[in-house]
């Protein structure tokens, strides 16, 4: 490795860092531009240009010789990671054999090292978080209280949905915040018949279409979405928001941003006199070299578990344990939604219906447990139900079908039964010994060490996973659906894709890593607004938490430097 | 019932269970195979997927090329132990044509090829679920079941399966919620 020490200071120097150019580092990288810092985007992975480099998004089935089937090398190479792709998306995925990690207990860790992160294959569900979920910890006693309440982030979760573009329905519920909505999805025959009947038979439920970053006309020079489904590949519609298709054009756009890919950051560089980061030291994966960079304010958005990582490296005289750790809480508290349980059934109605295009996005049932302090249940917080409508088509229609030749061949072609498949999107308390260390003797290609996931969900989840089997085949029951199974698959964490907080935000430097703007209790020009800064998980899809949490750090910071506090 | 499955059966049911079990398996097991010998049977595969989706007033899945799909995915998508099995099926569909009409499959009539299928569509596993279930874990798929699985989705996502016997979207635009069925609907290709 080739250590680069004679580059003039001055030529590596920035206002602002900003580490990960997934959803919420592309946010950074937008704001901190626009408010007119230079600005380094530091991205390990290749660089993926929005249309140019999605090399499947207009592909045929046809066009994919072995169907969606992954290869049995695939497979060895990439044991966690080809659960989740397939031919069509593995090129947004990291190789597991290029990128181990221990698992202390089974963790999926879905990774996507290239410029614009997982914001490329995300699933685009846009919920705003409550007060209910902000009181929770405090009420309970459970962890730390956030330092934030709603009324702190209502305005930036406005102004993230008015950059993005989010459709979706104004429910006026108080767990479900209502935002700034495109024109809503429309449910399905079936989905609205669970509706009617959940809306008849309890109040406090109702079913309404997904809140998604998919847009319903033409927005911020993108859309509209298709209706083709095939997000996951890259949009070239740009029907739906990630940072390449959004938010890295707009901060490269004020000609303040330099987008560095195939660049690992190692460790986040302590000034010892100043009591500063002075910047960040990083591998270039091409050169092998080392280089510094140096800057005003850093922003981490590496993602929870790497963001853990790179934190728990970064030792110095001041901090032996790991960057701004004094509160031994770096790495901690790891939480991630289950999604595991559900149910599903079949409806007989609705023969003469069917519907035309693929909507990306299925129905939400909102939480409807524990909104009051009096429900007596046997766990606490709650869940949402996701899930989706549709005829049966030939897929899933073969495993019930019998035979073959002619007819076999008029049933397979033709639209079988109405079903519905959904599952609850749960909380998962925060655990102090769930949690991400650096392993003390096995490194990387690179030298750096490995992560270490010790993982499990708890008491809480499990019975709140069997309240959501429950309640889901009673929904589907009392809506007249047959053959309803309800199911637990048991994934192990990870498996949502929704890591989170092992950096928590906190008012108390003791208990907790940021302050109530982001802000490291302990280094005032580092900010890390990824998923690893929640304090509680609720039970809401995050990332437009972290967008909007990012766009007001960001507003904050530059507020600080423009005044000389940081 | 074969000789075969007979044996499987009685092995399984019967509470010797386990060691009779693990001997019958490990013999059909351990048997050396190599993969690439499918392609060899390129031609009966073609028949077989053709029985199964025949061409009808939409085509065929012989046209579709299923079979080349199906060999492809089985060598470069299945485990050894699916593969084995695989190929163990085909020896054994070979055999029952040869042991009922004394002929090779490709050599019998449509009728007689037709019941060759029907034999085995029938006879595929056990009559027990668990069993199954079991079976599917350990030794992969039963060779009819995942014959007619890979012809079906080789089918349903080839050009000619996905555009002509069902409706294909390419790019639909707008999404319509609830709309009235039309007379002889095909089903979607793709979701």
């Amino acid at each position: 490795m080739i250590y680069i020490s004679d580059k003039n200071k001055l030529d590596n120097s920035y206002d602002a860092i900003v580490i990960g150019s997934g959803i919420s580092g592309g946010w950074a990288a937008m704001e901190l531009c626009k408010k007119g810092l230079k600005t380094l985007l530091l991205e390990r992975g290749r660089d993926v240009k929005h249309i140019q480099d999605y090399p499947t998004a207009m592909l045929n089935p046809w066009d994919f010789k072995l169907g969606f089937n992954n290869t049995n090398a695939d497979m060895e190479r990439d044991s966690v990671q080809g659960s989740a792709y397939d031919p069509a998306t593995k090129h947004f995925f990291v190789s597991d054999a290029d990128h181990p990690y221990i698992q202390e207990k089974p963790f999926n860790w879905f990774r996507g090292y290239q410029v614009g992160g997982r914001s490329l294959t995300w699933g685009r569900q846009c919920y705003r978080l409550s007060d209910l979920d902000f009181e929770a910890n405090k009420k309970e006693g459970i962890a730390v209280d956030w330092p934030i309440r709603y009324k702190d982030i209502a305005p930036w979760y406005s102004y993230a949905e008015s950059h993005i573009g989010v459709s979706g329905q104004k429910e006026n519920l108080s767990q479900l915040p209502d935002g700034e909505f495109l024109t809503p999805m429309e449910l399905n025959c079936i989905e609205k018949h669970l509706g009617d009947s959940i809306r008849k038979n309890d109040q406090n439920r109702l079913v309404t279409i997904a809140r998604v970053a998919n847009l319903t006309r033409g927005w911020d020079n993108r859309g509209p979405c298709q209706n083709r489904n095939l997000c996951s590949r890259g949009c070239p519609f740009g029907g739906y928001f990630s940072s390449n298709s959004s938010t890295i054009p707009a901060a490269m756009a004020t000609g303040n941003l330099t987008l560095r890919p195939f660049s690992i950051v190692t460790e986040i560089l302590y000034d010892e006199h100043k009591k500063k980061a002075k910047g960040v030291r990083i591998i270039d994966t091409l050169t092998n070299e080392v280089h510094e960079f140096f800057s005003k304010i850093v922003f981490v958005n590496a993602s929870t578990i790497a963001t853990a990582g790179l934190l728990l490296n970064s030792t110095s005289s001041r901090f032996p344990n790991g960057f701004g750790n004094d509160s031994d809480q770096i790495g901690r508290n790891l939480m991630d939604h289950h999604s595991a349980a559900g149910a599903s059934g079949m409806h007989e109605g609705y023969q003469d219906m069917y519907y035309k295009g693929r909507r990306p996005s299925g129905f939400l049932i909102p939480r409807f447990r524990n909104l009051k302090d009096n429900e007596k249940l046997d766990f606490k917080r709650g869940y949402n139900i996701q899930g989706h409508g549709e005829r049966q088509e030939w897929m899933d229609k073969s495993y019930g079908l019998t035979g073959f030749g002619k007819d076999f061949k008029q049933q397979l072609t033709t639209p079988g039964p109405w079903t519905v498949w959904m599952a609850g999107w749960g909380e998962c308390l925060p655990y102090q010994d769930n949690m991400v260390t650096l392993d003390p003797d096995l490194k990387d290609k690179w030298g750096q060490p490995l992560l270490k996931v010790d993982f499990s969900f708890r008491d809480n989840e499990t019975k709140m996973m069997n309240d959501i089997r429950d309640r889901s085949a009673e929904m589907l029951e009392a809506a007249g659906f047959k053959d309803v199974g309800s199911f637990n698959y048991n994934r192990p964490g990870g498996s949502t894709i929704h890591e989170m907080g092992t950096a928590r935000m906190g008012t108390d430097p003791k208990t907790s890593v940021l302050n109530k703007f982001n802000q490291m209790h302990e280094v005032d020009n580092v900010f890390i607004t990824d998923g690893s800064c929640m304090t509680s998980s609720a039970s809401q899809n995050p990332s437009l938490t972290y967008m909007a949490l990012t766009a007001r750090a960001c507003n904050y910071a530059v507020e600080q430097l423009k005044n000389g506090k940081i | 019932m074969n000789r075969r499955s007979y044996l499987k059966s009685i092995a399984i049911l019967s509470g010797v269970g386990a060691i009779s079990f693990s001997i019958f398996k490990g013999f059909e097991l351990t048997k050396p195979f190599n993969i690439n010998d499918l392609s060899g049977d390129r031609l009966l595969i073609a028949e077989l997927v053709e029985i199964i989706i025949p061409e009808t007033d939409t085509p065929g899945a012989k046209a579709a090329m299923v079979h080349d799909y199906l060999i492809n995915v089985m060598i470069n998508c299945n485990s050894a132990k699916q593969q084995r099995k695989f190929l163990s099926g085909l020896e054994d569909l070979k055999d029952y044509s040869l042991d009922h009409y004394k002929k090779d499959f490709l050599k019998c009539s449509a009728a007689e090829q037709y019941a060759v299928v029907e034999y085995f569509s029938t006879h595929t596993g056990y009559s027990y679920k668990i069993l199954n279930k079991i079976d599917n874990k350990l030794f992969g798929a039963p060779f009819y079941t995942k014959l007619r699985q890979l012809t079906v989705e080789g089918f349903c996502q080839s050009q000619l399966g996905a555009t002509k016997a069902l409706a294909y979207d390419y790019i639909p635009q707008t999404f319509e919620a609830c709309i009235p069925i039309k007379p002889n609907q095909k089903s979607w290709a793709t979701k």
